[in-house]
């Protein structure tokens, strides 16, 4: 069962934010999922637990490497830029 | 009409691709404003791929695809082309790149119309999710078209294209097909590269394809699978000629019916309509077996945990800092937040949260570990089928297509609808979905024809026979586009 405690901390995990009416909405459908969710907790322990289905990792190629994108297509799509760099607030 | 008919008639010059390209451009500013299958029409970028086409059709340089008008779902890049996942989020991104299936495509000769409407980052079973408004259904335009790939099955079943690429995470591309009345193909994983496919769950998404039938799947298919360099899942194993066993006798041929997916929650028409279409195996020959999945209770459970975990990582990404929507604030991470918070819509922040609690602390082996757990258990019921069938029968979807409204915001409800699905992407199986029947209302029913992995010719083979069997009502939409 979720709690406006827990929505919260889920929120901040998630790097989003919500007023206080669209918390209480978010926790009753949380409150619903997890409910549904708590059905896997019936399952045997015991079982492994990652297969993963017809991939081979043992095969992976050889890491070379390639030309890639020109920095000004890369950096078109940002919002603020500045000459070859995505701009950001002061962090520090 | 079918792609190798329409392959015929460009190759005989009956037909011009222009020509060809022009009438579905048309048919979409005629039809499209009702059915909102396309989010983007790329129409003077499609005359120019038709003229190039008609150029390699005139120097005998033509494959099958050569000058046929696809779309593309919104959530795989083309280059110059805005590739929006439906989102705010995206609204405003142009990809740098192809995807690795756009390139094979373009490199095939086939025309792009443009891209197709779907549930806000694949997240969901209706296409109504979309920030650019909801698809409707061809067939009825109060009804949803399913999801998330509901532009691409719309896009078909109207006649607005040819055949349309789809991804599908846990059912996307199948659901669609079946609500639509058209037939959808999910490849094996790894079959077909994810390489600019924007991710949801990585270890589940597939591009897939909807056409109007299984041969023309298998057509697209030959075209887009195969090893890629830029995707480590992509298998080399995949290759070949998927019509190959088109026409191959059924004769002694054994289909499973696993007894779990006509359970509880899928209305008796689904249930009537699928089990009629077993009927048409076994008039062919085929043996039906009763077999059992005892572990699909927990599918949808463990379908929402893990992909839910593998969305929460993947979207990440999206920060506003390098591409996409943007919000003001005073610091980074309150950037980070607004833009987050204004950029996703309910279903895509609903999959974060779900996914992040299933990975924190304190609910990591509960909810994660358990889910895949339950992973395994599926893929080795799976495998215990098909040491005694060659493929497995079960329904697409509970019911038909529904009325706009009447469940979209009931997220518990919404997920139960993807039972009939979610196992095949857990297990990274092949499945293809063809229209079985009509409901009261007169909706298609669709049934899914359940391989081994990279038995993808196998699948459509036994769809073909039922295909060559079953006659279609197609939406009144759908005119001739001879």
């Amino acid at each position: 069962m979720a709690d406006k405690k827990l929505t919260e901390h889920l929120a901040n995990l998630s790097k989003l934010s919500f007023t206080d009416e669209e918390l209480s909405r978010v926790t009753d459908e949380m409150t619903d999922i997890i409910a549904l969710m708590d059905m896997v907790q019936e399952i045997d322990r015991n079982q492994n637990t990652f297969t993963l289905p017809a991939v081979d990792y043992d095969s992976l190629r050889t890491d070379n490497a390639d030309k890639s994108f020109d920095t000004q297509e890369i950096i078109r799509n940002a919002k603020t830029k500045t000459n070859n760099a995505f701009t950001v607030p002061k962090v520090v | 009409m079918a792609i190798k008919e329409l392959h015929k008639q460009l190759s005989a010059k009956e037909k011009g691709a222009v020509e060809l390209t022009k009438r579905y451009l048309d048919r979409i500013e005629k039809y499209d404003k009702g059915i909102n299958s396309y989010i983007t029409v790329s129409a003077e970028k499609a005359i120019k791929d038709a003229e190039l086409a008609q150029n390699r059709i005139f120097s005998g340089d033509s494959g099958l695809l050569t000058g046929i008008p696809l779309s593309i779902k919104d959530n795989i890049c083309t280059l110059g082309t805005r590739t929006t996942c439906a989102s705010k989020m995206l609204e405003d991104f142009v990809p740098v790149y192809n995807a690795t299936v756009v390139e094979k495509l373009k490199n095939s000769g086939a025309v792009m119309l443009g891209k197709t409407n779907m549930d806000e980052f694949a997240m969901g079973g209706s296409s109504q999710t979309s920030y650019f408004g909801g698809v409707k259904n061809p067939y009825d335009l109060t009804r949803v078209a399913g999801g998330s790939s509901g532009g691409a099955a719309a896009s078909v079943a109207a006649a607005l294209c040819v055949a349309a690429l789809g991804s599908d995470t846990g059912g996307s591309v199948r659901q669609p097909a079946a609500f639509c009345g058209v037939t959808g193909l999910k490849p094996t994983y790894g079959a077909v590269s994810r390489y600019g496919l924007i991710a949801f769950a990585s270890s589940l998404d597939q591009i897939g394809v909807c056409g109007m039938t299984a041969e023309d799947c298998a057509i697209i298919l030959a075209v887009i699978c195969g090893e890629d360099k830029n995707d480590a899942t992509s298998s080399d194993k995949a290759k070949g000629n998927y019509t190959e066993l088109i026409g191959m006798s059924l004769k002694g041929k054994k289909i499973g019916i696993p007894k779990e997916f006509f359970g509880e929650g899928v209305s008796d028409e689904v249930k009537t309509a699928v089990m009629n279409g077993a009927e048409v195996y076994k008039d062919a020959g085929c043996e039906l077996i009763e077999v059992s999945m005892p572990s699909l209770k927990y599918a949808v459970s463990a379908y929402y945990l893990i992909s839910s975990a593998e969305a929460a990582s993947n979207l990440s990404r999206f920060d506003g800092i390098k591409y996409g929507h943007r919000a003001n604030g005073e610091t980074y991470d309150d950037i980070i937040k607004k833009t987050r918070s204004e950029g996703f819509g309910d279903e895509v922040k609903r999959r974060i949260m779900l996914g992040n609690y299933a990975l924190s602390s304190g609910y990591y082996d509960a909810y994660y570990n358990n889910a895949n757990r339950i992973r395994t258990k599926i893929i080795e019921e799976y495998a215990s089928i098909f040491e005694k069938c060659d493929v497995i029968l079960t329904p697409t979807a509970p019911t038909g297509a529904y009325k706009i409204g009447q469940q979209e915001k009931d997220p518990v409800r919404m997920y139960l609808s993807d039972i009939c699905t979610v196992t095949v992407n857990i297990a990274g199986l092949p499945a293809i979905s063809t229209p079985c029947g009509y409901d009261k209302d007169g909706m298609p029913i669709g049934m899914s024809i359940v391989g081994k992995a990279f038995d993808e010719a196998n699948i459509i083979a036994f769809c073909d026979v039922y295909e060559k069997t079953f006659c279609r009502k197609m939406p009144k939409e759908r005119n001739s586009v001879q």
